[in-house]
């Protein structure tokens, strides 16, 4: 009788499978966040229209013409206090230039007075503009604030910033923008 | 034909009739609410850990539900279209079904193809098990018990 | 190497370095003792096993006494503690984080150490239980080790803190988070039992002679547990998490799942094995891939690679945990690759129609639905190693694969006990079965009475009927030959567990199918109603705790009683958490959650209401399967060795 080989071979198999599986659990890395990525980079921003915190109207497209930053902010959100001092100095920067970028903040999660005491408490002199039900952050694809979006005159997005703004970041990026785009 | 034959061609009917009567009168129309939930049970919370945005509580799922909502009261667009519309938005990691192309067909299709290798190892092993215990028996040993069982007879 | 933890931290870690040594000295005392018999040192193994369970055991202890006196100089009390828990949950508080979860299973599986060795007192001279010493040894030092080194619960934390965050706010308002992880973990660990005998039958080269049918016993203790601790899962995040689901296929539910249905198969497979000595090799296969299961589990869930609301946080022991995960995959499909062919038995199965046939089938379904929920949960990170980008395998992916699964048990559920070992006629089934078919029928007749629709849910109602007919049969038969002892025994008591699947199967089909949810704006003083039942806001109350701020709304559920869903912010952590209030029936359970925002001077509130069908079903089921367990543990009616064990053969007369 043939001497029975099966079991090295179906071990063999089964190794094999396992060796594969092995490496792709060694290669694995902790789930991260798409930095800087997104389908709407060079193009049309979507539709903003909505009303700012002094109830004024606000609609994104009656921007175009100059540069404008969007920057969405929930005022209990550590990372969005953190960056507060970079955003006053970039929008201080940005008033002694010939044609200054406009800020706007978009309200992600919270109420009116929660964000009014906040920037009572620490400056920013820019709109503040309403989301109701979120529908701006979904338009956008922003899940977690902060989030720092600069679109051009044109109305056409440029960049996306994820995360907290380090020191200098957004002064730079609009720099470039600028030289790229010549204005 | 006897009793228990009868019975279990009536019970064969029975199920089949029982089952076409309950499919058939299934609930019409979807309502809205149930469109809207199970777009919602198709997606996940981009900020959660794998939760559907009809689970999570999270700000973000409320967000994306009330968009949701929206659009489907809007009725311009099918479920796969909603779907595609978030997904552009919010990359594939809020997809919760995975796609049935490309390497992603795979989760669906490994399932199918080890299910078919086991049950044709399965009868291979009963083959050869028959076919040994056949050739077990040689023909002498047939006559021999032939013969006993005709000398039986007597 | 001890710091400046002060005289607790240092007394714990010392006591977990004891427990290293005492385990590693056991192990090489038991491969001695195999190799040699020496009787010298045989005496030195149940030395090393007290010690090393004594020294877990004070571990354990110490970081308890460091948890209910709030000693802040440990990292981990840091972490979990804090002054304003309550006792009992501070208690719990231990097993609540990574460190702290691994010092519980090194105390688990120190206990079962020294309970193998115990058990195996009328066997001291054989090698088998002596390579199964050593195995199970080998373990616990690797745990100890963890438990000493990369995830130390007793390092030193930062100085000067005098107060901590306490407990995830998920596992300080349930008393369930004292019985769930426990009970899971006694499941989980025991799974190295059966583990170590298998490893020792390997090395041995040794299968038969009732060693592997001996280990049957733990493996069902193990597996009884395990099934207690999932049940017990679901109920709590039912409970308390405020969604109405009682599964997500989250990562860490699935970990818990993959070793249930390795060990399902086997204690199924194993019963083959004991009446035709076959599958031998498959069944030390599944044993090694149970224990396997539950350390790549471990790994999974504790590493951080897969996204998880379970998700301990991520430590430095994912790498630890994969070594000894493959370390252990080598060494045993080496030792089946050596081994498999000469412990292969020369027996064949005569036809699929037949007892053992049913077992195969039931084994290649549970060792398939293994495959795809260990697919569905690794893919993420396939693709992720190969085109770079993430996806999520949801629920869907699960529920969908689960349907054809669950139907096909369903049916190998019915016919299966009435299958006769060796080969069945159709005459016999078409006789076994004729009652149980008609229960079935009779079940999917009132479903559709009551109003049931959808294939896939009356399908799974018919068939759950004609599958407790057939459990019921064999009960009542028992019965009526043996009485009251007719519950006891591994056949009839495993009919008991049958029936608590089947109430399962029914509980799922219809909570999945048939559930209504419907989001109700109330104003005190005015009645919403919603499928058939009514709700009446009567007010909306705040309560305030150093550890919490709870808002409710009470609802007059049908002008009667008033169910208070609440939010509530626990403070110290700024997490919000919904809990749920159910109305709980025989045949649908009334779920009631709070919306936000809500805020207690207002006069509505938004409430989301669920109508989950046949929840308590699963309870039940749950129960039934613990039960029949425990039922199927005694040992039964003794078989005469002269009974006979094919069906009848009937007359000729019979064929018309």
């Amino acid at each position: 009788m043939k001497r029975r080989r099966v079991a090295p071979i179906v071990s063999a198999l089964v190794g094999v499978v396992m060796a594969g599986l092995l490496v792709i659990l060694i290669t694995a890395d902790p789930p991260q966040n798409a930095d800087t990525f997104s389908p709407l980079l060079g193009q049309p921003a979507p539709a903003v229209v909505s009303t700012t915190l002094d109830d004024d109207a606000f609609d994104l497209a009656r921007r175009k013409g100059s540069w404008v930053v969007l920057n969405f902010f929930n005022s209990t959100c550590v990372p969005c206090i953190n960056e507060h001092d970079e955003l006053l100095a970039f929008h201080a920067a940005q008033q002694n230039e010939s044609e200054p970028a406009e800020m706007y903040t978009i309200i992600n999660d919270d109420n009116d007075d929660a964000v009014r005491e906040f920037f009572e408490k620490n400056d920013g002199e820019w709109d503040k503009v309403r989301d109701h039900d979120g529908a701006i952050a979904v338009s956008f694809g922003v899940a977690r604030v902060p989030e720092t979006w600069l679109i051009d005159p044109n109305g056409v997005v440029r960049t996306r910033i994820a995360g907290e703004l380090t020191t200098g970041l957004l002064d730079e990026q609009l720099a470039d923008l600028r030289r790229q785009f010549g204005s | 034909m006897n009793l228990r034959r009868a019975s279990w061609l009536f019970m064969l009917v029975a199920t089949v009739a029982l089952l076409v009567v309950g499919v058939v009168r299934e609930s019409g129309p979807l309502t809205q609410q149930d469109r809207i939930d199970a777009i919602a049970q198709r997606l996940a919370c981009p900020t959660c850990s794998g939760e559907s945005i009809y689970v999570s509580r999270a700000s973000a799922a409320e967000a994306l539900r009330a968009e949701i909502a929206r659009q489907v009261a809007a009725g311009q667009r099918t479920d796969d279209e909603i779907i595609a519309y978030v997904e552009a938005r919010f990359g594939g990691q809020v997809l919760l079904v995975p796609r049935a192309t490309g390497l992603d067909a795979l989760v669906w299709a490994l399932p199918v193809a080890v299910l078919v290798a086991a049950l044709a190892a399965l009868t291979a092993a009963f083959v050869r098990w028959r076919r040994r215990d056949a050739s077990l028996l040689s023909d002498d040993d047939r006559a021999i018990v032939a013969q006993a069982l005709a000398n039986n007879d007597d | 190497m001890f710091d400046d933890v002060g005289l607790t931290g240092a007394l714990g870690r010392s006591l977990l370095l004891v427990g290293v040594v005492g385990s590693l000295f056991g192990a090489l005392a038991s491969v001695v003792v195999a190799r040699s018999n020496d009787r010298g040192v045989a005496r030195l193994v149940p030395r090393f096993a007290w010690l090393s369970f004594a020294a877990a055991l004070g571990a354990f202890a110490v970081m308890e006494y460091a948890m209910i006196t709030r000693d802040f100089s440990l990292e981990y009390v840091q972490k979990v503690g804090s002054t304003a828990t309550p006792p009992l949950y501070n208690f719990a508080a231990v097993w609540s984080a990574l460190e702290g979860s691994l010092l519980m299973w090194v105390l688990v599986l120190a206990g079962y150490v020294v309970a193998v060795y115990h058990w195996l007192r009328r066997r001291r001279e054989d090698a088998l239980g002596n390579w199964a010493m050593a195995v199970m040894f080998i373990v616990s030092m690797f745990f100890f080790l963890l438990s000493f080194g990369p995830a130390n619960p007793f390092a030193a934390g930062a100085p000067g803190v005098t107060d901590g965050p306490g407990p995830n706010p998920l596992l300080q308002n349930h008393i369930l988070v004292m019985f769930h992880p426990p009970m899971l973990y006694m499941g989980y660990v025991g799974f190295t039992v059966p583990f170590a005998f298998a490893i020792g039958a390997l090395i041995t080269g040794r299968v038969g002679e009732g060693w592997l049918l001996a280990t049957r016993r733990w493996t069902l203790i193990s597996w009884g547990l395990l099934t207690f601790g999932i049940v017990l899962g679901s109920w709590w995040s039912y409970e308390v998490l405020g969604w109405g689901g009682v599964w997500a296929w989250d990562p860490v539910e699935n970990a818990s799942l993959l070793p249930w249905l390795t060990g399902t198969a086997y204690i199924h497979s194993v019963l083959v094995q004991e009446r035709r000595g076959m599958l031998r090799v498959w069944n030390l296969s599944l044993l090694v891939a149970t224990f396997s299961l539950t350390i790549l589990g471990t790994f999974l869930t504790r590493s951080g690679i897969l996204n998880s609301v379970h998700a301990f946080s991520e430590s430095d022991i994912g790498p630890w945990l994969l070594t000894f995960f493959a370390l252990i995959v080598v060494v045993s499909i080496g030792l089946i690759g050596w081994r498999g062919d000469r412990l292969h038995a020369p027996g064949s199965i005569d036809s699929p129609l037949s007892r053992e046939g049913a077992f195969l089938a039931n084994n290649v379904l549970f060792s398939v639905f293994a495959f795809i929920v260990l697919l569905g949960t690794v893919f993420p990170l396939v693709v992720e190693a190969l085109q770079d980008r993430t996806i999520v395998v949801g629920e869907p992916f699960f529920d969908r694969l689960a349907i054809p699964i669950g139907l096909a048990t369903l049916t190998i559920m019915a016919i299966a006990p009435v299958l006769p070992w060796r080969k069945a006629s159709m005459e016999t089934l078409s006789q076994r079965l004729f009652w149980p078919a008609w229960c079935g029928v009779a079940a999917l007749a009132i479903s559709v009475v009551v109003g049931a629709t959808g294939l896939v849910p009356l399908a799974t109602f018919g068939l759950a009927g004609f599958a407790a007919g057939s459990a019921l049969r064999q009960v009542v038969l028992a019965t009526r030959r043996q009485g009251l002892r007719g519950f006891l025994g591994r056949t009839n008591g495993g009919m008991i567990v049958h029936l608590g699947v089947i109430l399962i199967a029914v509980g799922l089909a219809a909570s999945n199918s048939y559930t209504k949810s419907q989001e109700l704006t109330l104003v005190t003083g005015q009645v919403a109603s919603f499928a058939g039942h009514t709700f009446e806001l009567i007010d909306i109350t705040e309560e305030t705790t150093d550890r919490w701020i709870a808002v409710r709304a009470h609802v007059s559920l049908d002008g009667g009683q008033a169910y208070a869903p609440a939010i509530t912010k626990y403070t110290k952590m700024g997490m919000n958490v919904g809990t749920p209030s159910v109305r709980t029936g025989a045949f649908s359970d009334i779920y009631l959650t709070l919306e936000p925002p809500v805020r207690q001077d207002s006069n509505t509130a938004k409430i989301k209401v669920f109508i989950k069908p046949m929840i308590l079903w699963l309870w039940v089921g749950g129960f039934m399967m613990g039960l029949g367990t425990l039922l199927a543990l005694f040992p039964g009616r003794r078989r005469r060795p002269t009974d006979p064990v094919s069906a009848p053969v009937p007359d000729s007369a019979a064929a018309s």
